[in-house]
């Protein structure tokens, strides 16, 4: 398997690809701060986003300075990325040095959306394009598609995949590995684009020496995008999901207890969530042990508590808290004094 | 079209979701309806967790004309016993395959593996049922141990190997360079978990490099980010892939279940935007 992963980034090769966020493009954003939208767009850049998609409307809640100086006309009913630039000045400054905080500026952007089926690429003139659709490419031979893309001697080509078929992350880490050099997402599955943190918690794990973004603000990112889109993340989403740490099943505390890489493909820190071992019908003498802190606890003891740990999750459908787990232990352990 | 199958592991990888309690009723409720929507296969559970568990695995024996019966077992004579003991059908043996596993969980060695899984087979074979064997973690393991043990799987008379991705790891390609490897004299199940939200497609990859048997749970209820969601394979391979399940009825059977699998967890229901 390991020889497989390598053969794979071999064909990949060493290159930088531009990860294009869309999620603001699609926002309501009448109510928005200008101090949030800086603050989205800072977690953005940090996480690993190259550009970032933007509306002229949010483009002047940035306050550039020259927006007020006349831009304004310059900018009409056009997009624009939002990107980042080092001074080089600063960014070669000696030892020792403080990192010099990065820049924004603005680029328009010239992609032009193309929802057309690969045959008839040959037919656009235009030299930048975005293709977006493509919903169903992982029932095709889809490495085909790519390379007609590929060979279509278009200059810029970005992709934009559908999620409507729940396969645009798989679509779009396969497009950046067959050699495509630029992919477009949205946070969180945002308007069915590409989910960013799936796609950039991909190519970490598959070209981790070329993967320069911190993934430990998403957790953050995650809260900003629920108060700023009035729209909460499921608990179980991939990469953000608040609840995909919490281990309860037995078999998989044990495991987790012993080496967390057992049950975890990235570690909670690397997301910026952490782990949280939970009681429940499925839970194993270890988890409780873990839980009470109670190495001496006899296994009668246990196996009593873990018996009725079952039957109330069972009823409640959901985990004990802590402090209920303390207050059945004790009722189980005064019932047991008393009628033993 | 091509006919693939289902194997809906909702009741036993799903209910291990935290948070996720099923009731014997539920549990049965839940079965009847993946039976009637026409599942080929359910894994119900776990009998060596007790006898609740033990006592809604009988009765979703009863309950069910269709689907064949899988009992999941943790490679031990004991849960074995259980299992078959519940009546199953099939009982599953889960092998940790990748040496992590073994190394770190099991503290043991590939060779003891080996013979456990020997003396787990006979012991199946004496009570005449059938036997699946699952690669717990085999997208990690190292390939020579993965080709040892589906050679094993075959001598020891398995009619379905799982080739599972336990922690969600694979791409598309790796799946297909993976699972073509896999010769073709056995059946091939796929289990794919949603950690970097590729496991409908890592399951699409499985099931056109030969898998028949692909696993599933309503709503893609799982461990962590949970695993291959029924209702969005049937969308993502409408026209291609044929499971012999409808997929307007499934959706329509998953209105009356949402309450039952999530009771007291609105916070994880599918509408939320983004779930899985």
């Amino acid at each position: 398997m390991a020889k497989l992963l390598k053969a794979n980034k071999r064909k990949r090769g060493r290159q930088m690809v531009t990860i294009i966020d869309r999620t603001l493009t699609t926002f309501n954003t009448s109510g928005m701060t200008g101090q949030d939208l800086n603050h989205f767009c800072d977690l953005l850049f940090t996480c690993g986003v190259n550009k970032i998609e933007l509306t002229p409307d949010l483009v002047n809640r940035l306050n550039f300075p020259l927006t007020a100086a006349g831009l304004k006309q310059w900018l009409g009913e056009r997009r624009f990325f939002l990107t980042r630039i080092l001074p080089e000045s600063l960014a070669s400054a000696g030892p020792g040095t403080k990192e010099p905080k990065a820049l924004w500026k603005l680029e328009p952007n010239e992609l032009v959306e193309k929802n057309i089926p690969v045959g008839k690429l040959h037919s656009c003139h235009h030299q930048k394009i975005r293709i977006t659709g493509l919903e169903d490419l992982m029932t095709r031979d889809y490495s085909e598609v790519f390379k007609a893309l590929l060979d279509s001697g278009i200059d810029t080509l970005d992709l934009c995949p559908g999620n409507h078929h729940h396969c645009a992350t798989a679509i779009a880490l396969e497009w950046l590995s067959a050699g495509g050099q630029s992919i477009s997402c949205g946070f969180a599955n945002h308007h069915h684009f590409p989910p960013l943190e799936e796609v950039l918690m991909g190519l970490k794990l598959s070209q981790p020496d070329l993967f320069t973004g911190d993934l430990s603000v998403l957790s953050e990112l995650r809260d900003l995008y629920e108060k700023l889109s009035g729209q909460p993340v499921g608990k179980m989403k991939a990469i953000i999901g608040t609840d995909i740490f919490k281990v309860e099943s037995g078999i998989h505390v044990d495991g987790v207890l012993k080496n967390p890489n057992t049950y975890e493909p990235f570690s909670p820190q690397s997301v910026g969530n952490q782990r949280e071992i939970v009681l429940g019908k499925h839970s194993g003498r270890q988890s409780l042990l873990y839980k009470l802190n109670d190495s001496q606890l006899s296994e009668s003891a246990a196996h009593s508590i873990l018996k009725h740990i079952k039957f109330r999750c069972t009823q409640l459908g959901r985990n004990l808290s802590d402090r209920e787990l303390r207050t059945l232990a004790r009722e189980v352990q005064n019932d047991k004094q008393i009628y033993c | 079209m091509t006919n693939r199958y289902i194997v809906d592991t909702t009741l036993r990888d799903g209910e291990q979701s935290p948070g996720i309690a099923f009731s014997i009723r539920e549990k049965i409720t839940i079965a009847k309806t993946l039976d009637t929507l026409g599942v080929a296969r359910i894994e119900a559970g776990t009998p060596a967790m007790g006898r609740e568990e033990c006592r809604a695995f009988e009765k979703i024996k009863l309950t069910c004309q269709q689907a064949k019966i899988i009992g999941w077992n943790r490679m031990n004579r004991s849960d074995i016993s259980q299992s078959i003991g519940c009546g199953a059908d099939i009982i599953h043996v889960c092998v940790p395959a990748s040496d992590l596993l073994i190394r770190e969980k099991l503290r043991t060695t590939r060779s003891q593996v080996l013979k456990t899984l020997s003396a787990c087979a006979a012991a199946i074979h004496a009570e005449k049922r059938e036997l699946t064997i699952g690669l717990e973690d085999a997208s990690r393991a190292d390939w020579d141990f993965v080709v040892l043990l589906i050679e094993t799987a075959q001598q020891l008379g398995a009619t379905t190997l799982r080739f599972s991705d336990t922690v969600g790891i694979m791409s598309p390609s790796l799946c297909k360079a993976t699972i073509s490897r896999i010769p073709d004299n056995i059946d091939i199940e796929v289990h794919m978990h949603n950690d970097l939200g590729m496991a409908v497609a890592n399951s699409i990859q499985g099931l056109r490099c030969g898998a028949k048997y692909v696993d599933t749970t309503l709503f893609g209820i799982g461990e962590r980010a949970g695993n291959c969601n029924l209702e969005h394979l049937l969308i993502a391979t409408q026209g291609q892939l044929d499971f012999g399940i409808n997929l307007d009825e499934l959706q329509w059977h998953q209105a009356d279940l949402k309450p039952i699998i999530y009771k007291n967890n609105p916070g994880r229901m599918p509408d939320r935007i983004s779930a899985h």
